[in-house]
């Protein structure tokens, strides 16, 4: 019955399967991911309807393309979250990455391969200050990532010396919004999103590391007494966190136009929790799926485009986000309470 | 466990002072080898924010102007738009007992009261970029009347559009008060002057290029017959013209914008944007640093003013208190190659 069974080669780390629980692994796409895919596939046709091109192609592969960069660093931050923490400076890192790439391509003139070297290294190294300091310092994320996150501003901002970054080449426009960026229709950075999303989902649901990061979010001190690596595996969150965020800052340089601005990355860690927590991510950690990441981050863009498309006033979709933010994390906390009363 | 613990903190502790003080320390040495004799006349600019490349323009004018005059030109601003950072900036300066003070306000009301200090503290007081008008400032630098601007966008963008058709606006900050005065006179001005043309949806992207780029690309699906975006601010400027050139619409949609000549010209280049509306901001920076140290002078403003020989004839409207520096600037392929911001 259960996937342990079919599997006999499979993780050690969960006990004997008891009677009572038919299930050790959620099922591959679950409750909250269904209800997801049916609230997006529903604006979906109802934008169609009442919008001359909502379903054109010439407006879902911009809104493809808009949201990899929410997906991508969501895909770290689902890890962090499940392991129970929380990194909170994202957009920092994404400021320094973007502006080190930008001068690279503007003043070395490098390749777009040595380009996403360059940016995913950088911002592995900077996750992993991150998870170092975290997972020996024992404060919690949200203050370490906190201070990190100044800090990272202002190497960002020294790296940009007062000026904005002019005259960004071409050499990115294959990850860009143009028909460039695009085969056979499909956007290359949101192909590379889909990709990375479906190996995280994998590793997440089928490999050691990934179990124990749920562990880990579930129960520290339990994980640890059963000899899961606790320091290790925050680091490695972390770190991922940082190697998505550093290619995300390409695709952002890719997305945007020929001059890059201090300003970049401003409010993305909100836009990227926002998408992971609509995503059905527990705040608290423990559960969690990268897949309702990718469906939560196409949702808030979806409500954003079509806000716009419908000609409403554009703070709606904060209005919009903020309602699917609080329903999300209300079924999630009714969810953890009713599991608490069944066991007691 | 502890010990380790208190290790963390510690080195923590040490970076946080590390970088504190290496900033604290640059910070001085430029403002100490700047501050020259006490006799000289000393201009502090405070601008919203540091990095921006109009603001980096007017402090290349300032200066340059400084050197002319013989005066000491200042300049130093927050690394976000902050007010409160700003005014932690200028009550630096009032400190440092500069002889006048120009702040281009991040938040008119709440600086007001700081600009009562240095007054008090006998610093002359100035705005410019962005008027405080309830403040004790003695005149306000404008680099263009909201009148001018929203008027030379209008007309920009009738010319690319053949005076007919729908237009959109891609704006920024909801609450920037000189971006909706613009779009208040631009929707007053091609009411009464282009009759033909009509306004389909304003939007806002706050200061976001990629976001101003992807609203912009709504507004072209959602009205397919949409043949011009105005690009409100800097940032959404080159944002719409980006938008327009990955939709593959350029000569279909026609962009006009509020944007730097350096940041434009590659849109101005392939025909994604038709114009750009600015102002010399050297220029400004030049004017205002004038109009500085004529007030430390204990002088007063004719009613049309020979600053320099770029700047002949700036007018002075007694009744506001505001030098003007005169029609804005338009940018086009024509004369892109003279700016360096």
């Amino acid at each position: 019955m259960t996937t342990l069974l079919e599997r006999p080669d499979a993780p050690p780390t969960p006990p004997a399967p008891s009677r009572t629980r038919k299930r050790i692994l959620p099922r591959a796409v679950s409750g909250q991911e269904w209800i997801l895919l049916g609230v997006i596939a529903a604006l979906w046709i109802a934008l169609g309807a009442f919008t001359p091109a909502f379903l054109s192609a010439n407006s879902i592969q911009p809104l493809f393309a808009y949201v990899t960069p929410i997906c991508l660093i969501g895909i770290g931050m689902t890890i962090v979250i499940t392991t129970g923490g929380i990194d909170v400076s994202v957009a920092g890192m994404l400021l320094v990455c973007a502006v080190v790439t930008a001068k690279l391509l503007v003043d070395v003139g490098v390749s777009l391969g040595v380009a996403v070297a360059v940016s995913v290294l950088l911002g592995a190294f900077l996750g992993l200050l991150n998870g170092l300091l975290i997972a020996y310092g024992r404060v919690h994320p949200i203050i370490i990532t906190f201070g990190t996150a100044n800090i990272f501003l202002f190497i960002g901002l020294t790296v940009f010396d007062s000026k904005v970054i002019n005259g960004l080449p071409s050499t990115l426009e294959w990850f860009g919004r143009g028909e460039a960026g695009r085969t056979l229709g499909l956007p290359h950075a949101f192909v590379l999103t889909i990709i990375l999303v479906a190996i995280a989902w994998w590793c997440m649901r089928h490999t050691v590391i990934g179990r124990h990061f749920y562990a880990i979010g579930g129960d520290p001190t339990a994980a640890r007494l059963a000899g899961v690596k606790v320091e290790r595996l925050t680091v490695i969150a972390y770190v991922t966190t940082g190697a998505m965020v550093g290619l995300a800052a390409v695709i952002t340089l890719a997305s945007g136009t020929s001059t890059l601005e201090p300003s970049v990355g401003a409010g993305q860690e909100l836009a990227v929790i926002a998408a992971v927590v609509i995503g059905g991510t527990s705040i608290l950690g423990g559960r969690g799926s990268v897949f309702g990441t990718l469906l939560g981050a196409i949702l808030v863009q979806t409500v954003s485009s079509g806000v716009t498309q419908l000609g409403w006033p554009s703070q709606l979709s904060e209005l919009f986000v903020g309602v699917f933010i609080i329903i999300a994390v209300g079924t999630d906390i009714l969810r953890q309470r009713a599991r608490k009363g069944k066991r007691l | 466990m502890k010990i380790q613990k208190k290790l963390t903190i510690g080195a923590a502790a040490t970076l946080a002072l590390a970088v504190a003080l290496t900033g604290c320390t640059s910070k001085n040495a430029s403002s100490a080898s700047s501050t020259g004799g006490s006799d000289k006349i000393t201009v502090a600019f405070v601008p919203k924010l540091q990095g921006i490349p109009i603001f980096e323009a007017m402090d290349a004018g300032g200066k340059a102007g400084a050197s002319t005059l013989g005066s000491t030109w200042l300049y130093q601003g927050a690394t976000s738009d902050d007010a409160a950072q700003q005014a932690d900036i200028v009550r630096g300066f009032i400190q440092q007992k500069v002889s006048a003070i120009i702040v281009a306000p991040n938040d008119p009301d709440s600086i007001a009261p700081v600009l009562k200090e240095a007054q008090d503290a006998g610093i002359k007081v100035l705005t410019s970029d962005t008027d405080a008008p309830n403040s004790v400032r003695q005149v306000f630098v404008a680099q263009a009347s909201d009148k001018g601007i929203g008027d030379a966008l209008s007309d920009q963008l009738a010319t690319a559009m053949g005076g007919s058709g729908e237009y959109a606006i891609v704006s920024c900050g909801e609450t920037a008060n000189n971006l909706n005065a613009w779009i208040a006179e631009e929707k007053s001005y091609i009411g009464a002057n282009h009759p033909d043309m009509t306004l389909v949806d304003t939007v806002f992207a706050g200061e976001d290029q990629a976001k101003s780029a992807q609203m912009a690309t709504d507004l072209i699906n959602a009205h397919p017959n949409l043949k011009g975006i105005i690009g409100e601010c800097t940032t959404s400027a080159p944002g719409v013209a980006q938008a327009v050139r990955d939709a593959g619409k350029i000569g279909v949609v026609h962009t006009v914008g509020v944007g730097t000549p350096t940041t434009m010209k590659p849109y101005l280049a392939d025909g994604s944007s038709s114009a750009s509306v600015l102002w010399d901001a050297t220029a400004l920076g030049n004017l205002a640093n004038w109009a500085a140290v004529q007030l430390a002078q204990g002088k007063t403003f004719a009613a049309t003013n020979n600053v320099s020989t770029d700047l002949p004839a700036v007018a002075y409207d007694d009744s506001t208190k505001t030098l003007l520096l005169g029609p804005p600037l338009i940018i086009t392929t024509a004369n892109v190659d003279q700016f360096n911001y």
